[in-house]
C-alpha cells in the first residue's frame, strides 16, 4: 500500500507540474498557429525572398531536434546577450517547433482544397481574398486539423524536455521527487499516468473531430 | 450580347483555340459541340476569364476585354459578373449548408444584405424544386440536385449570360432530364445561354443557334435543326454520326 501512500504524498507536486506542463503546451500553441499560417502562405508565396525565408525556418524548425533548440535558447541565447527566463526560452523554441511543423500540415491542407470550387468561387466573381477568406482557409485548415491535433499530442509529450532549462514541468517535478526520496519508480509511474491521462483522450478527442469534420464531405 | 472575337489561346505552346469569333445575341441559346479536345470548354472559360485568352476580345453587355493590352482586375470582376458558369461537376462549396451556398456569393458579390440575399435564395431554391433542401449539405444531395444548386447559386447574381459546361454529363439520363428540364424553362424565360453538351435533343429542340467546333475552331454555325439535318462540313457529318450512335 506504500504506492497508494506515496502516490497521494507526491501528487500535488506532479498536479503543479501538469498545470506548467499543459500551460507550455498551450502557449506555443497560440503563437505557433498564428506563425504556422503565416509560413504556409510565405511557403505558397511567388516573392522568393518570403518563399525562402519561410522554408528556411520551417526546414530548421523540422531538421533540428526540439531539445537543441530550447537548448539554444536557454543556453545559447544569453551569448549573444538576451536572456529569457526558462519558462520564456521554452515557450519560445517550442512555438519554433509547432509553426514549422504545422506550417508543413496547412501547407498541405490548402493544397488539397479541390480546384472546382476554387473554380467555382472565382466563376462567381468571388475576389481572391474572399476566396482565400470563405474557401480555401475553412477547407484548408479542416484538412489539417487531424494532423495538428495530432502534433498537439506529440507537443504536450515534448514539452518534458523543458526540464533540462529548468521549467517546473512535470517531468521536472518527478525528477526533482525522485532524486530526494529515491522512489523513482512510484513518481514515474505516476508521471507517465498524468501524461497518459491528458494524451489519450486527446487521441479520442481528434478522431471524434475528424469524424464530425468528415460528415459534410 | 455576348461576342467573342480573333479569340485564340495555346497551352504550352499547343494551340486551342485559333481565332475564334462567335456572337450570340441576347435571349437566345447557343449549343456548342464537337469532338473531345475542340476546345469547347477552354472556349467558355475564357468568356469569364478563368483562362486567360493570348489574344482577342470578349464583349459581354457594355463590358469589353482586349486579351492583348492590360485589363485591372476590376475590369475582370465586372466581366466576370455578368457571367455565371455551370460545372460538369457542380463545384458547390461542401463545407457550407445548400443556402449559404447560394446567399454568400448574393453577400459578397452584389453586397446584398443576408435577408434580401434569403429570399432571392428562397426564391430560385424553390423555382428548381428544392425549397426544403435549404438546411441540407450539398453532399446530402444528389448529383441532380446539386446541379440544380449550382444553377441557383449562379442565377442568384443576376448574370447576363449563362455558360454551361456539359451540365448533365455526371449524371445519370434520368437526372439528367431534371437538369435540362430546369435549362428549358431557362430558355423559355428569356436567359442568354451558352451549352456545351452532347444532349442532342436539347440541342435540336430548345438551342435557337448551333456551334460546331473541332481543332480549335469553329467549323460549322446555324439553324440547329438544319444542321443536324444536313451537316455541310464532313466532321460535323462524323460528329454526329457517332453521337447519335450512342
Ligand atoms: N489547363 C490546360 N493545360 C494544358 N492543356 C489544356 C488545358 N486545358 C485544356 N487543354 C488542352 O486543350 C485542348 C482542348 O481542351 P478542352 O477542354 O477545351 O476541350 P473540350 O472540347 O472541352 O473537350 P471535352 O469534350 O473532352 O471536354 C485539349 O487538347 C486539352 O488537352
Ligand atoms: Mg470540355
Amino acid at each position: 500500500m506504500t504506492f497508494f501512500a506515496d502516490a497521494q504524498e507526491f501528487l500535488p507536486a506532479l498536479l503543479g507540474g501538469l498545470r506548467v506542463s499543459l500551460l507550455l503546451t498551450l502557449l506555443s500553441l497560440l503563437f505557433g498557429l498564428p506563425l504556422a499560417t503565416v509560413l504556409a502562405f510565405g511557403i505558397r508565396s511567388h516573392n522568393p525572398v518570403l518563399h525562402w525565408l519561410s522554408v528556411a525556418f520551417v526546414e530548421v524548425g523540422r531538421g533540428a531536434p526540439a531539445l537543441v533548440v530550447l537548448q539554444f535558447m536557454y543556453f545559447g541565447l544569453p551569448t549573444a546577450g538576451l536572456t529569457l527566463s526558462a519558462m520564456a526560452s521554452a515557450t519560445l523554441a517550442l512555438t519554433w517547433t509547432t509553426g514549422a511543423y504545422c506550417a508543413e500540415y496547412l501547407r498541405g491542407g490548402l493544397s488539397g482544397v479541390p480546384q472546382g470550387e476554387i473554380e467555382g468561387a472565382e466563376a462567381l466573381g468571388m475576389t481572391w481574398g474572399d476566396t482565400l477568406r470563405y474557401i480555401v482557409i475553412p477547407q484548408g485548415w479542416r484538412i489539417a486539423l487531424p494532423s495538428l491535433m495530432g502534433f498537439a499530442v506529440i507537443l504536450f509529450q515534448t514539452t518534458s524536455l523543458a526540464y533540462t532549462v529548468t521549467v517546473p514541468e512535470l517531468m521536472s517535478q518527478a525528477y526533482s521527487i525522485g532524486s530526494s526520496t529515491f522512489k523513482y519508480l512510484t513518481v514515474f509511474v505516476l508521471a507517465g499516468i498524468l501524461y497518459a491521462m491528458i494524451s489519450i483522450p486527446a487521441t479520442w478527442l481528434s478522431v471524434l473531430v475528424e469524424k464530425r469534420l468528415n460528415k459534410h464531405l | 450580347m455576348v461576342r467573342v472575337r480573333d479569340l485564340s489561346k495555346a497551352f504550352g505552346g499547343n494551340p486551342v483555340l485559333e481565332g475564334v469569333d462567335l456572337t450570340v445575341l441576347e435571349g437566345t441559346v447557343t449549343a456548342l459541340i464537337g469532338p473531345s479536345g475542340a476546345g469547347k470548354s477552354t472556349l467558355l472559360r475564357c468568356m469569364n476569364l478563368l483562362e486567360r485568352p493570348d489574344a482577342g476580345e470578349i464583349e459581354i453587355g457594355s463590358h469589353r476585354i482586349d486579351a492583348r493590352s492590360r485589363f485591372s482586375k476590376r475590369q475582370l470582376y465586372a466581366l466576370r459578373r455578368e457571367t455565371g458558369m455551370v460545372f460538369q461537376h457542380f463545384n458547390l462549396f461542401p463545407h457550407m449548408s445548400v443556402m449559404r451556398n447560394v446567399v454568400l456569393p448574393q453577400q459578397r458579390i452584389l453586397g446584398r444584405s443576408k435577408a434580401e440575399a434569403e429570399h432571392r435564395a428562397q426564391e430560385l431554391l424553390a423555382r428548381m424544386g428544392l425549397a426544403d433542401k435549404g438546411g441540407q449539405y450539398p453532399n446530402k444531395c444528389s448529383g441532380g440536385q446539386q446541379q440544380r444548386i449550382a444553377i441557383a447559386r449562379a442565377l442568384a447574381l443576376e448574370p447576363r449570360v449563362m455558360l454551361f459546361d456539359e451540365p448533365t454529363s455526371a449524371l445519370d439520363p434520368e437526372v439528367g432530364a431534371e437538369v435540362l428540364e430546369v435549362m428549358k424553362e431557362l430558355a423559355a424565360e428569356g436567359m442568354t445561354m451558352i451549352v456545351v453538351t452532347h444532349e442532342m435533343g436539347f440541342a435540336r429542340n430548345v438551342c435557337e443557334d448551333l456551334v460546331v467546333m473541332a481543332d480549335g475552331g469553329i467549323i460549322e454555325q446555324g439553324d440547329p435543326q438544319r444542321i443536324m439535318g444536313d451537316p455541310s462540313h464532313p466532321r460535323t457529318r462524323s460528329f454526329l454520326h457517332a453521337v447519335l450512335q450512342r
